[in-house]
Protein backbone atom coordinates (compact mmCIF):
# COMPACT_ATOMS: atom_id res chain seq x y z
CA UNK A 1 0.00 0.00 0.00
CA UNK A 2 1.41 3.33 -1.12
CA UNK A 3 -0.55 5.39 1.33
CA UNK A 4 0.39 6.04 4.92
CA UNK A 5 -1.87 4.35 7.42
CA UNK A 6 -2.39 7.44 9.66
CA UNK A 7 -3.79 9.53 6.76
CA UNK A 8 -6.17 6.80 5.76
CA UNK A 9 -7.06 6.23 9.41
CA UNK A 10 -8.02 9.89 9.85
CA UNK A 11 -10.13 9.91 6.68
CA UNK A 12 -11.95 6.76 7.78
CA UNK A 13 -12.49 8.29 11.20
CA UNK A 14 -14.10 11.42 9.69
CA UNK A 15 -16.24 9.20 7.49
CA UNK A 16 -17.37 7.15 10.49
CA UNK A 17 -18.25 10.28 12.44
CA UNK A 18 -20.55 11.44 9.65
CA UNK A 19 -22.06 7.94 9.52
CA UNK A 20 -22.74 8.08 13.25
CA UNK A 21 -24.33 11.49 12.90
CA UNK A 22 -26.68 10.15 10.21
CA UNK A 23 -27.42 7.12 12.37
CA UNK A 24 -28.29 9.43 15.23
CA UNK A 25 -30.61 11.42 12.93
CA UNK A 26 -32.37 8.15 12.11
CA UNK A 27 -32.71 7.36 15.79
CA UNK A 28 -34.20 10.81 16.49
CA UNK A 29 -36.71 10.50 13.67
CA UNK A 30 -37.85 7.01 14.63
CA UNK A 31 -40.99 7.32 16.74
CA UNK A 32 -43.18 4.38 15.75
CA UNK A 33 -43.06 0.96 14.11
CA UNK A 34 -43.61 2.32 10.60
CA UNK A 35 -40.59 4.61 10.99
CA UNK A 36 -38.36 1.76 12.07
CA UNK A 37 -39.57 -0.70 9.42
CA UNK A 38 -40.31 1.43 6.33
CA UNK A 39 -38.80 4.81 7.22
CA UNK A 40 -42.23 6.32 7.88
CA UNK A 41 -43.06 6.08 4.13
CA UNK A 42 -41.67 9.60 3.69
CA UNK A 43 -38.23 9.11 2.12
CA UNK A 44 -36.88 11.61 -0.45
CA UNK A 45 -36.50 10.21 -4.02
CA UNK A 46 -32.76 10.97 -4.13
CA UNK A 47 -32.21 9.05 -0.92
CA UNK A 48 -34.36 6.19 -2.19
CA UNK A 49 -32.42 5.93 -5.45
CA UNK A 50 -28.99 6.01 -3.82
CA UNK A 51 -30.03 3.73 -0.99
CA UNK A 52 -31.47 1.21 -3.43
CA UNK A 53 -28.36 1.40 -5.61
CA UNK A 54 -25.86 1.28 -2.75
CA UNK A 55 -27.63 -1.70 -1.18
CA UNK A 56 -27.82 -3.45 -4.54
CA UNK A 57 -24.09 -2.95 -5.19
CA UNK A 58 -21.87 -4.55 -2.58
CA UNK A 59 -18.11 -4.85 -2.47
CA UNK A 60 -18.48 -8.20 -4.17
CA UNK A 61 -20.23 -6.57 -7.15
CA UNK A 62 -17.24 -4.27 -7.64
CA UNK A 63 -14.35 -6.51 -6.61
CA UNK A 64 -15.76 -9.99 -7.23
CA UNK A 65 -17.71 -9.33 -10.42
CA UNK A 66 -15.15 -6.79 -11.65
CA UNK A 67 -12.56 -9.52 -11.22
CA UNK A 68 -14.83 -11.96 -13.07
CA UNK A 69 -14.86 -9.47 -15.95
CA UNK A 70 -11.06 -9.43 -15.74
CA UNK A 71 -11.11 -13.17 -16.36
CA UNK A 72 -14.16 -13.57 -18.61
CA UNK A 73 -14.16 -10.25 -20.43
CA UNK A 74 -16.71 -7.63 -21.39
CA UNK A 75 -19.55 -10.11 -21.86
CA UNK A 76 -20.44 -9.17 -18.30
CA UNK A 77 -21.70 -5.86 -19.68
CA UNK A 78 -24.91 -7.75 -20.42
CA UNK A 79 -25.30 -8.00 -16.66
CA UNK A 80 -24.68 -4.26 -16.32
CA UNK A 81 -27.43 -3.70 -18.87
CA UNK A 82 -29.77 -6.02 -16.96
CA UNK A 83 -28.91 -4.22 -13.72
CA UNK A 84 -30.01 -0.91 -15.20
CA UNK A 85 -32.95 -2.04 -17.32
CA UNK A 86 -34.43 -4.74 -15.07
CA UNK A 87 -32.92 -3.76 -11.71
CA UNK A 88 -33.87 -0.11 -11.96
CA UNK A 89 -36.33 0.62 -14.74
CA UNK A 90 -38.60 -2.44 -14.62
CA UNK A 91 -38.24 -2.69 -10.85
CA UNK A 92 -39.17 0.92 -10.07
CA UNK A 93 -41.71 1.63 -12.79
CA UNK A 94 -43.64 -1.63 -12.78
CA UNK A 95 -42.97 -3.37 -9.49
CA UNK A 96 -42.26 -0.27 -7.45
CA UNK A 97 -45.50 1.65 -7.80
CA UNK A 98 -47.68 -1.45 -7.31
CA UNK A 99 -45.63 -2.53 -4.30
CA UNK A 100 -45.90 0.89 -2.73
CA UNK A 101 -49.68 1.09 -3.13
CA UNK A 102 -50.38 -2.44 -2.02
CA UNK A 103 -48.05 -2.05 0.95
CA UNK A 104 -49.99 1.02 1.99
CA UNK A 105 -53.40 -0.58 1.39
CA UNK A 106 -52.51 -3.65 3.42
CA UNK A 107 -50.48 -1.76 6.00
CA UNK A 108 -47.50 -4.03 5.34
CA UNK A 109 -44.09 -3.06 6.71
CA UNK A 110 -41.91 -5.85 5.29
CA UNK A 111 -41.66 -7.73 2.00
CA UNK A 112 -42.91 -11.07 3.43
CA UNK A 113 -45.77 -9.22 5.12
CA UNK A 114 -46.84 -7.65 1.83
CA UNK A 115 -47.03 -11.04 0.12
CA UNK A 116 -48.52 -12.75 3.18
CA UNK A 117 -51.34 -10.21 3.48
CA UNK A 118 -52.02 -10.16 -0.25
CA UNK A 119 -52.62 -13.92 -0.11
CA UNK A 120 -54.10 -13.88 3.40
CA UNK A 121 -51.55 -16.38 4.62
CA UNK A 122 -49.46 -16.20 7.76
CA UNK A 123 -47.63 -19.28 6.50
CA UNK A 124 -46.31 -17.36 3.48
CA UNK A 125 -45.13 -14.55 5.71
CA UNK A 126 -43.54 -16.89 8.25
CA UNK A 127 -41.91 -19.20 5.71
CA UNK A 128 -40.55 -16.28 3.66
CA UNK A 129 -39.28 -14.64 6.83
CA UNK A 130 -37.54 -17.83 7.93
CA UNK A 131 -36.05 -18.37 4.47
CA UNK A 132 -34.58 -14.86 4.49
CA UNK A 133 -33.42 -15.28 8.09
CA UNK A 134 -31.63 -18.52 7.26
CA UNK A 135 -30.07 -17.72 3.91
CA UNK A 136 -29.40 -14.01 4.05
CA UNK A 137 -26.68 -14.42 6.71
CA UNK A 138 -24.78 -16.36 4.03
CA UNK A 139 -24.89 -13.32 1.76
CA UNK A 140 -24.21 -10.94 4.66
CA UNK A 141 -21.31 -13.12 5.79
CA UNK A 142 -19.68 -12.67 2.37
CA UNK A 143 -20.12 -8.91 2.42
CA UNK A 144 -18.71 -8.84 5.93
CA UNK A 145 -15.66 -10.82 4.81
CA UNK A 146 -15.12 -8.36 1.95
CA UNK A 147 -15.36 -5.31 4.23
CA UNK A 148 -13.17 -6.83 6.94
CA UNK A 149 -10.48 -7.90 4.46
CA UNK A 150 -10.41 -4.30 3.28
CA UNK A 151 -9.91 -2.97 6.83
CA UNK A 152 -7.32 -5.64 7.50
CA UNK A 153 -5.14 -4.75 4.51
CA UNK A 154 -5.52 -0.97 4.53
CA UNK A 155 -5.28 -0.30 8.26
CA UNK A 156 -2.93 -3.23 8.92
CA UNK A 157 -5.15 -4.58 11.68
CA UNK A 158 -5.99 -8.14 12.61
CA UNK A 159 -8.80 -9.74 10.56
CA UNK A 160 -10.78 -10.77 13.66
CA UNK A 161 -10.60 -7.23 15.01
CA UNK A 162 -11.70 -5.91 11.62
CA UNK A 163 -14.79 -8.17 11.57
CA UNK A 164 -15.65 -7.05 15.08
CA UNK A 165 -15.21 -3.31 14.38
CA UNK A 166 -17.25 -3.41 11.19
CA UNK A 167 -20.04 -5.43 12.76
CA UNK A 168 -20.31 -3.25 15.85
CA UNK A 169 -20.38 0.00 13.87
CA UNK A 170 -23.01 -1.12 11.39
CA UNK A 171 -25.07 -2.93 14.03
CA UNK A 172 -25.08 0.19 16.22
CA UNK A 173 -26.81 2.40 13.70
CA UNK A 174 -29.07 -0.27 12.25
CA UNK A 175 -30.38 -1.40 15.65
CA UNK A 176 -30.92 2.09 17.03
CA UNK A 177 -31.95 4.03 13.94
CA UNK A 178 -33.87 1.42 11.90
CA UNK A 179 -34.50 1.90 8.19
CA UNK A 180 -34.25 5.70 8.34
CA UNK A 181 -30.65 5.45 9.61
CA UNK A 182 -29.94 2.71 7.06
CA UNK A 183 -31.20 4.79 4.14
CA UNK A 184 -29.55 8.06 5.21
CA UNK A 185 -26.17 6.38 5.59
CA UNK A 186 -26.75 4.50 2.32
CA UNK A 187 -27.24 7.80 0.51
CA UNK A 188 -23.91 9.15 1.77
CA UNK A 189 -22.19 5.87 0.96
CA UNK A 190 -23.83 5.80 -2.49
CA UNK A 191 -22.51 9.29 -3.22
CA UNK A 192 -18.98 8.25 -2.25
CA UNK A 193 -19.30 5.15 -4.43
CA UNK A 194 -20.44 7.23 -7.41
CA UNK A 195 -17.49 9.61 -7.13
CA UNK A 196 -14.98 6.78 -6.63
CA UNK A 197 -16.19 4.78 -9.62
CA UNK A 198 -16.36 7.87 -11.87
CA UNK A 199 -12.69 8.59 -11.15
CA UNK A 200 -11.81 4.96 -11.75
CA UNK A 201 -13.41 5.02 -15.19
CA UNK A 202 -11.75 8.26 -16.27
CA UNK A 203 -8.30 7.23 -14.98
CA UNK A 204 -8.50 3.83 -16.65
CA UNK A 205 -9.43 5.14 -20.09
CA UNK A 206 -6.88 7.97 -19.78
CA UNK A 207 -4.16 5.50 -18.85
CA UNK A 208 -4.91 3.38 -21.92
CA UNK A 209 -5.07 6.29 -24.37
CA UNK A 210 -8.84 6.79 -24.72
CA UNK A 211 -11.98 4.72 -25.15
CA UNK A 212 -11.42 3.23 -28.60
CA UNK A 213 -7.67 2.81 -28.10
CA UNK A 214 -8.27 0.94 -24.82
CA UNK A 215 -10.81 -1.40 -26.36
CA UNK A 216 -8.63 -1.99 -29.44
CA UNK A 217 -5.68 -2.89 -27.22
CA UNK A 218 -7.86 -5.43 -25.45
CA UNK A 219 -9.23 -6.82 -28.72
CA UNK A 220 -5.67 -7.27 -29.97
CA UNK A 221 -5.02 -9.62 -27.04
CA UNK A 222 -7.45 -12.33 -28.21
CA UNK A 223 -4.59 -14.75 -28.86
CA UNK A 224 -3.41 -14.44 -25.24
CA UNK A 225 -6.37 -16.23 -23.66
CA UNK A 226 -4.87 -19.03 -21.53
CA UNK A 227 -5.47 -22.52 -22.80
CA UNK A 228 -7.60 -23.58 -19.84
CA UNK A 229 -10.07 -20.73 -20.47
CA UNK A 230 -9.97 -21.12 -24.25
CA UNK A 231 -10.93 -24.77 -23.81
CA UNK A 232 -14.00 -23.62 -21.87
CA UNK A 233 -15.15 -21.38 -24.72
CA UNK A 234 -13.31 -18.10 -23.97
CA UNK A 235 -12.78 -16.23 -27.27
CA UNK A 236 -11.16 -13.04 -25.96
CA UNK A 237 -12.00 -10.20 -23.59
CA UNK A 238 -14.02 -8.22 -26.10
CA UNK A 239 -15.95 -11.24 -27.40
CA UNK A 240 -18.79 -13.32 -26.03
CA UNK A 241 -17.72 -16.89 -25.12
CA UNK A 242 -18.54 -19.58 -27.69
CA UNK A 243 -22.31 -20.23 -27.69
CA UNK A 244 -23.23 -23.20 -25.49
CA UNK A 245 -19.74 -23.62 -24.00
CA UNK A 246 -19.33 -24.03 -20.21
CA UNK A 247 -18.11 -20.41 -19.85
CA UNK A 248 -21.04 -19.19 -21.93
CA UNK A 249 -23.48 -21.00 -19.63
CA UNK A 250 -21.84 -19.60 -16.50
CA UNK A 251 -21.85 -16.11 -17.93
CA UNK A 252 -25.37 -16.17 -19.30
CA UNK A 253 -27.24 -18.36 -16.82
CA UNK A 254 -25.57 -17.58 -13.48
CA UNK A 255 -24.29 -14.07 -13.93
CA UNK A 256 -26.47 -12.31 -16.49
CA UNK A 257 -29.82 -14.00 -15.83
CA UNK A 258 -29.33 -15.19 -12.25
CA UNK A 259 -28.15 -11.94 -10.81
CA UNK A 260 -29.85 -9.77 -13.45
CA UNK A 261 -33.38 -11.06 -12.83
CA UNK A 262 -32.92 -12.18 -9.23
CA UNK A 263 -32.59 -8.59 -8.12
CA UNK A 264 -36.30 -7.88 -8.63
CA UNK A 265 -37.25 -10.33 -5.91
CA UNK A 266 -34.69 -9.18 -3.33
CA UNK A 267 -36.56 -8.50 -0.08
CA UNK A 268 -34.12 -5.82 1.11
CA UNK A 269 -34.63 -3.92 -2.14
CA UNK A 270 -38.38 -4.45 -2.59
CA UNK A 271 -39.11 -3.09 0.90
CA UNK A 272 -37.66 0.24 -0.24
CA UNK A 273 -40.55 0.84 -2.61
CA UNK A 274 -42.73 1.17 0.46
CA UNK A 275 -40.59 3.96 1.90
CA UNK A 276 -41.78 6.77 -0.37
CA UNK A 277 -45.04 8.64 -0.24
CA UNK A 278 -46.09 8.66 -3.90
CA UNK A 279 -45.35 7.37 -7.41
CA UNK A 280 -43.75 10.67 -8.36
CA UNK A 281 -40.97 9.92 -5.89
CA UNK A 282 -40.43 6.51 -7.55
CA UNK A 283 -40.29 8.10 -11.02
CA UNK A 284 -37.83 10.71 -9.86
CA UNK A 285 -35.69 8.00 -8.28
CA UNK A 286 -35.38 6.31 -11.72
CA UNK A 287 -33.56 9.41 -12.97
CA UNK A 288 -30.85 8.98 -10.34
CA UNK A 289 -30.88 5.16 -10.17
CA UNK A 290 -30.14 4.44 -13.87
CA UNK A 291 -26.92 6.45 -14.14
CA UNK A 292 -25.90 5.33 -10.64
CA UNK A 293 -25.96 1.65 -11.58
CA UNK A 294 -24.23 2.39 -14.91
CA UNK A 295 -21.45 3.99 -12.87
CA UNK A 296 -21.24 0.94 -10.58
CA UNK A 297 -21.46 -2.29 -12.53
CA UNK A 298 -20.88 -0.74 -15.97
CA UNK A 299 -17.61 0.76 -14.76
CA UNK A 300 -16.53 -2.24 -12.67
CA UNK A 301 -16.99 -4.68 -15.56
CA UNK A 302 -15.36 -2.43 -18.15
CA UNK A 303 -12.39 -1.63 -15.93
CA UNK A 304 -12.07 -5.27 -14.85
CA UNK A 305 -11.79 -6.37 -18.48
CA UNK A 306 -9.49 -3.48 -19.44
CA UNK A 307 -7.08 -4.30 -16.62
CA UNK A 308 -5.78 -7.02 -18.96
CA UNK A 309 -4.65 -4.39 -21.46
CA UNK A 310 -2.95 -2.37 -18.71
CA UNK A 311 -1.11 -5.32 -17.21
CA UNK A 312 -0.10 -6.60 -20.61
CA UNK A 313 1.37 -3.21 -21.56
CA UNK A 314 3.22 -2.76 -18.28
CA UNK A 315 4.11 -6.27 -17.15
CA UNK A 316 3.52 -8.38 -20.23
CA UNK A 317 1.00 -10.53 -18.33
CA UNK A 318 -2.76 -10.89 -18.28
CA UNK A 319 -4.77 -9.96 -15.15
CA UNK A 320 -5.49 -13.48 -13.91
CA UNK A 321 -1.78 -14.25 -13.95
CA UNK A 322 -0.91 -10.99 -12.15
CA UNK A 323 -3.52 -11.84 -9.50
CA UNK A 324 -1.99 -15.28 -9.02
CA UNK A 325 -5.12 -17.03 -10.28
CA UNK A 326 -7.45 -15.42 -7.71
CA UNK A 327 -9.90 -13.22 -9.65
CA UNK A 328 -10.88 -11.41 -6.43
CA UNK A 329 -7.44 -9.82 -6.46
CA UNK A 330 -7.60 -8.43 -10.01
CA UNK A 331 -9.34 -5.15 -9.10
CA UNK A 332 -7.21 -4.42 -5.99
CA UNK A 333 -4.02 -5.22 -7.94
CA UNK A 334 -5.07 -2.96 -10.78
CA UNK A 335 -6.06 -0.06 -8.53
CA UNK A 336 -2.89 -0.28 -6.48
CA UNK A 337 -0.58 -0.36 -9.45
CA UNK A 338 -2.36 1.84 -12.00
CA UNK A 339 -4.00 4.58 -9.96
CA UNK A 340 -2.46 7.62 -8.25
CA UNK A 341 -2.09 7.15 -4.48
CA UNK A 342 -4.65 9.85 -3.58
CA UNK A 343 -7.17 7.96 -5.63
CA UNK A 344 -6.36 4.76 -3.80
CA UNK A 345 -7.61 6.44 -0.61
CA UNK A 346 -10.83 7.52 -2.24
CA UNK A 347 -11.33 4.09 -3.69
CA UNK A 348 -10.73 2.38 -0.37
CA UNK A 349 -13.47 4.54 1.06
CA UNK A 350 -15.68 3.60 -1.91
CA UNK A 351 -15.22 -0.06 -1.08
CA UNK A 352 -15.85 0.41 2.62
CA UNK A 353 -19.01 2.37 1.78
CA UNK A 354 -20.15 -0.37 -0.62
CA UNK A 355 -19.71 -3.02 2.06
CA UNK A 356 -21.40 -1.02 4.81
CA UNK A 357 -24.40 0.05 2.75
CA UNK A 358 -25.18 -3.50 1.73
CA UNK A 359 -24.53 -4.90 5.21
CA UNK A 360 -26.78 -2.40 6.96
CA UNK A 361 -29.74 -3.31 4.77
CA UNK A 362 -29.06 -7.00 5.15
CA UNK A 363 -28.97 -6.67 8.93
CA UNK A 364 -32.22 -4.72 8.90
CA UNK A 365 -33.98 -7.17 6.57
CA UNK A 366 -32.76 -10.29 8.39
CA UNK A 367 -33.88 -8.82 11.69
CA UNK A 368 -37.34 -7.82 10.51
CA UNK A 369 -37.77 -11.20 8.76
CA UNK A 370 -36.99 -13.22 11.87
CA UNK A 371 -38.36 -10.85 14.50
CA UNK A 372 -41.44 -9.48 12.81
CA UNK A 373 -42.41 -11.93 10.04
CA UNK A 374 -41.43 -15.25 11.51
CA UNK A 375 -41.59 -14.82 15.28
CA UNK A 376 -44.26 -12.19 15.86
CA UNK A 377 -46.62 -12.70 12.92
CA UNK A 378 -46.25 -16.43 12.33
CA UNK A 379 -45.39 -18.05 15.66
CA UNK A 380 -47.17 -15.54 17.90
CA UNK A 381 -50.02 -14.84 15.42
CA UNK A 382 -49.30 -11.14 15.63
CA UNK A 383 -50.32 -10.83 19.25
CA UNK A 384 -47.20 -9.20 20.70
CA UNK A 385 -47.17 -5.43 20.56
CA UNK A 386 -43.41 -5.03 20.85
CA UNK A 387 -42.47 -5.23 17.17
CA UNK A 388 -39.48 -2.90 17.37
CA UNK A 389 -37.88 -4.53 20.41
CA UNK A 390 -38.31 -8.05 19.04
CA UNK A 391 -36.89 -6.90 15.72
CA UNK A 392 -33.90 -5.33 17.45
CA UNK A 393 -33.20 -8.58 19.29
CA UNK A 394 -33.56 -10.50 16.04
CA UNK A 395 -31.17 -8.14 14.26
CA UNK A 396 -28.58 -8.78 16.95
CA UNK A 397 -29.15 -12.55 16.64
CA UNK A 398 -28.86 -12.67 12.83
CA UNK A 399 -25.79 -10.42 12.91
CA UNK A 400 -24.17 -12.97 15.17
CA UNK A 401 -25.02 -15.70 12.67
CA UNK A 402 -23.40 -13.66 9.87
CA UNK A 403 -20.27 -13.13 11.93
CA UNK A 404 -19.99 -16.85 12.63
CA UNK A 405 -20.40 -17.53 8.90
CA UNK A 406 -17.75 -14.93 8.11
CA UNK A 407 -15.34 -17.12 10.08
CA UNK A 408 -16.32 -20.57 8.88
CA UNK A 409 -17.23 -20.14 5.20
CA UNK A 410 -14.70 -21.73 2.85
CA UNK A 411 -12.96 -19.36 0.45
CA UNK A 412 -14.27 -21.36 -2.53
CA UNK A 413 -17.91 -20.51 -1.80
CA UNK A 414 -17.38 -16.73 -1.47
CA UNK A 415 -17.72 -15.80 -5.09
CA UNK A 416 -20.82 -17.98 -5.37
CA UNK A 417 -22.76 -16.72 -2.37
CA UNK A 418 -24.23 -13.61 -3.98
CA UNK A 419 -25.42 -15.63 -6.96
CA UNK A 420 -26.80 -18.37 -4.68
CA UNK A 421 -28.86 -15.91 -2.66
CA UNK A 422 -30.09 -13.99 -5.70
CA UNK A 423 -31.06 -17.24 -7.43
CA UNK A 424 -32.88 -18.58 -4.39
CA UNK A 425 -34.84 -15.33 -4.02
CA UNK A 426 -35.78 -15.39 -7.69
CA UNK A 427 -37.10 -18.94 -7.53
CA UNK A 428 -38.86 -18.65 -4.17
CA UNK A 429 -40.26 -15.12 -4.37
CA UNK A 430 -40.43 -13.90 -7.96
CA UNK A 431 -43.45 -15.95 -9.13
CA UNK A 432 -45.59 -15.12 -6.09
CA UNK A 433 -44.40 -11.50 -5.93
CA UNK A 434 -45.22 -11.03 -9.63
CA UNK A 435 -48.56 -12.77 -9.20
CA UNK A 436 -49.36 -10.75 -6.07
CA UNK A 437 -48.98 -7.51 -7.99
CA UNK A 438 -50.13 -8.33 -11.51
CA UNK A 439 -52.43 -11.36 -11.49
CA UNK A 440 -55.60 -11.13 -9.45
CA UNK A 441 -56.51 -14.73 -10.20
CA UNK A 442 -53.46 -16.02 -8.31
CA UNK A 443 -54.62 -17.79 -5.17
CA UNK A 444 -53.16 -18.43 -1.76
CA UNK A 445 -52.64 -22.09 -2.64
CA UNK A 446 -50.91 -21.17 -5.89
CA UNK A 447 -48.61 -18.80 -4.03
CA UNK A 448 -47.73 -21.35 -1.34
CA UNK A 449 -47.09 -24.05 -3.94
CA UNK A 450 -44.77 -21.78 -5.96
CA UNK A 451 -42.94 -20.67 -2.81
CA UNK A 452 -42.26 -24.26 -1.74
CA UNK A 453 -41.46 -25.60 -5.21
CA UNK A 454 -39.22 -22.61 -5.99
CA UNK A 455 -37.34 -22.90 -2.72
CA UNK A 456 -36.79 -26.63 -2.66
CA UNK A 457 -36.11 -27.15 -6.37
CA UNK A 458 -33.56 -24.35 -6.22
CA UNK A 459 -31.85 -25.87 -3.18
CA UNK A 460 -32.00 -29.35 -4.70
CA UNK A 461 -30.37 -28.16 -7.92
CA UNK A 462 -27.67 -26.37 -5.91
CA UNK A 463 -26.83 -29.38 -3.80
CA UNK A 464 -27.09 -32.15 -6.38
CA UNK A 465 -26.69 -30.81 -9.92
CA UNK A 466 -24.98 -27.42 -10.28
CA UNK A 467 -21.30 -28.26 -10.12
CA UNK A 468 -20.03 -24.94 -8.73
CA UNK A 469 -21.99 -25.44 -5.50
CA UNK A 470 -22.60 -29.19 -5.43
CA UNK A 471 -18.88 -30.04 -5.43
CA UNK A 472 -17.78 -27.73 -2.58
CA UNK A 473 -20.91 -28.58 -0.55
CA UNK A 474 -20.27 -32.30 -0.94
CA UNK A 475 -23.85 -33.37 -0.06
CA UNK A 476 -24.36 -35.25 -3.30
CA UNK A 477 -21.04 -37.01 -2.83
CA UNK A 478 -21.97 -38.03 0.72
CA UNK A 479 -25.39 -39.41 -0.24
CA UNK A 480 -25.00 -40.76 -3.77
CA UNK A 481 -21.23 -41.11 -4.03
CA UNK A 482 -21.08 -38.83 -7.11
CA UNK A 483 -20.23 -35.13 -7.34
CA UNK A 484 -23.42 -34.36 -9.29
CA UNK A 485 -26.34 -36.64 -10.09
CA UNK A 486 -26.67 -35.31 -13.65
CA UNK A 487 -23.78 -34.84 -16.07
CA UNK A 488 -22.81 -32.74 -19.09
CA UNK A 489 -24.28 -29.29 -19.74
CA UNK A 490 -26.81 -29.65 -16.91
CA UNK A 491 -24.04 -29.20 -14.36
CA UNK A 492 -23.34 -25.67 -15.59
CA UNK A 493 -26.99 -24.55 -15.90
CA UNK A 494 -27.80 -22.25 -12.99
CA UNK A 495 -30.62 -23.25 -10.56
CA UNK A 496 -32.48 -20.05 -11.46
CA UNK A 497 -33.07 -21.30 -15.03
CA UNK A 498 -34.67 -24.50 -13.74
CA UNK A 499 -36.34 -23.55 -10.46
CA UNK A 500 -37.86 -20.20 -11.42
CA UNK A 501 -39.76 -21.36 -14.52
CA UNK A 502 -40.88 -24.46 -12.58
CA UNK A 503 -42.21 -22.27 -9.75
CA UNK A 504 -44.01 -20.04 -12.27
CA UNK A 505 -45.71 -23.04 -13.88
CA UNK A 506 -46.73 -24.43 -10.49
CA UNK A 507 -48.09 -21.02 -9.46
CA UNK A 508 -50.27 -20.80 -12.56
CA UNK A 509 -51.52 -24.40 -12.54
CA UNK A 510 -52.35 -24.52 -8.83
CA UNK A 511 -54.00 -21.08 -8.92
CA UNK A 512 -56.27 -22.08 -11.78
CA UNK A 513 -57.25 -25.27 -9.95
CA UNK A 514 -58.17 -23.53 -6.70
CA UNK A 515 -60.89 -21.14 -5.59
CA UNK A 516 -60.31 -17.49 -6.56
CA UNK A 517 -59.51 -14.93 -3.86
CA UNK A 518 -62.70 -13.14 -2.62
CA UNK A 519 -63.36 -9.97 -4.62
CA UNK A 520 -63.69 -7.95 -1.44
CA UNK A 521 -60.10 -8.70 -0.43
CA UNK A 522 -58.81 -8.00 -3.93
CA UNK A 523 -60.55 -4.62 -3.82
CA UNK A 524 -58.67 -3.79 -0.62
CA UNK A 525 -55.34 -4.93 -2.10
CA UNK A 526 -55.68 -3.09 -5.40
CA UNK A 527 -57.41 0.04 -4.09
CA UNK A 528 -56.06 3.17 -5.81
CA UNK B 1 -17.11 -0.25 -33.39
CA UNK B 2 -15.35 1.43 -30.42
CA UNK B 3 -12.44 -0.94 -30.85
CA UNK B 4 -14.70 -3.94 -30.13
CA UNK B 5 -15.18 -6.45 -32.95
CA UNK B 6 -17.90 -8.67 -31.53
CA UNK B 7 -21.33 -7.05 -32.13
CA UNK B 8 -22.70 -8.91 -29.06
CA UNK B 9 -20.30 -6.95 -26.88
CA UNK B 10 -20.62 -3.47 -28.36
CA UNK B 11 -24.38 -3.90 -28.36
CA UNK B 12 -24.23 -4.54 -24.60
CA UNK B 13 -21.87 -1.57 -24.17
CA UNK B 14 -24.21 0.75 -26.08
CA UNK B 15 -27.33 -0.65 -24.35
CA UNK B 16 -25.85 0.18 -20.95
CA UNK B 17 -25.68 3.84 -21.91
CA UNK B 18 -29.00 3.83 -23.74
CA UNK B 19 -30.80 2.31 -20.75
CA UNK B 20 -29.17 4.71 -18.27
CA UNK B 21 -30.03 7.71 -20.44
CA UNK B 22 -33.51 6.25 -20.88
CA UNK B 23 -33.91 6.18 -17.11
CA UNK B 24 -32.88 9.82 -16.93
CA UNK B 25 -35.31 10.87 -19.67
CA UNK B 26 -38.13 8.89 -18.05
CA UNK B 27 -37.46 10.46 -14.66
CA UNK B 28 -37.23 13.96 -16.12
CA UNK B 29 -40.47 13.60 -18.12
CA UNK B 30 -42.32 12.26 -15.10
CA UNK B 31 -40.68 14.74 -12.71
CA UNK B 32 -43.85 16.66 -11.98
CA UNK B 33 -46.35 14.04 -13.02
CA UNK B 34 -48.56 14.01 -9.96
CA UNK B 35 -51.52 12.36 -11.67
CA UNK B 36 -51.14 9.39 -9.34
CA UNK B 37 -53.14 8.97 -6.20
CA UNK B 38 -52.88 6.76 -3.17
CA UNK B 39 -50.48 9.15 -1.52
CA UNK B 40 -49.40 8.80 2.09
CA UNK B 41 -50.70 11.65 4.23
Amino acid sequence: MVLSTPVLGIIILIYLMVIFYLGWLGYKKTKQTEDYMVAGRQIHPYILALSYGATFISTSAIIGFGGAAGALGMGLLWLAFMNIFVGIFIAFVFFGSKTRRMGLNLNAVTFPELIGRRFQSRFIQGFSGALIGIFMPLYAGIVLIGGARFLESTLSINYDVAVLILTVIVAAYVITGGLIAVMYTDALQGTLMFIGMAFLLVFTYAKLGGVTAAHSALTAMNNLVPESLAAGGHLGWTSMPAFGSPIWWTLVSTLVLGVGIGVVAQPQLAVRFMTVKNDTALNRAVLVGGPFILMMTGVAFTVGALSNAYFYQTLGKISVVVAGGNTDLIMPEFINSAMPSTFVVLFMLTLLAAAMSTLSSQFHTMGTSIGHDFYREYLKKGELGQTINITKAAIAFTILASVVLAYILPISIIARATAIFFGLCAAAFLPMYTGALFWKRMTKEGAIASLLVGTFSSLFWLAFVHKSEAVPLGISKAIFGVDTILTGTWTVVDPILVATPLAFVVAIVVSLMTKPTPQEHLDTCFKK
Amino acid sequence: MLGIDDPQIWLAYILCFVSAIGCMIYGALKWNDDSDDGEVD
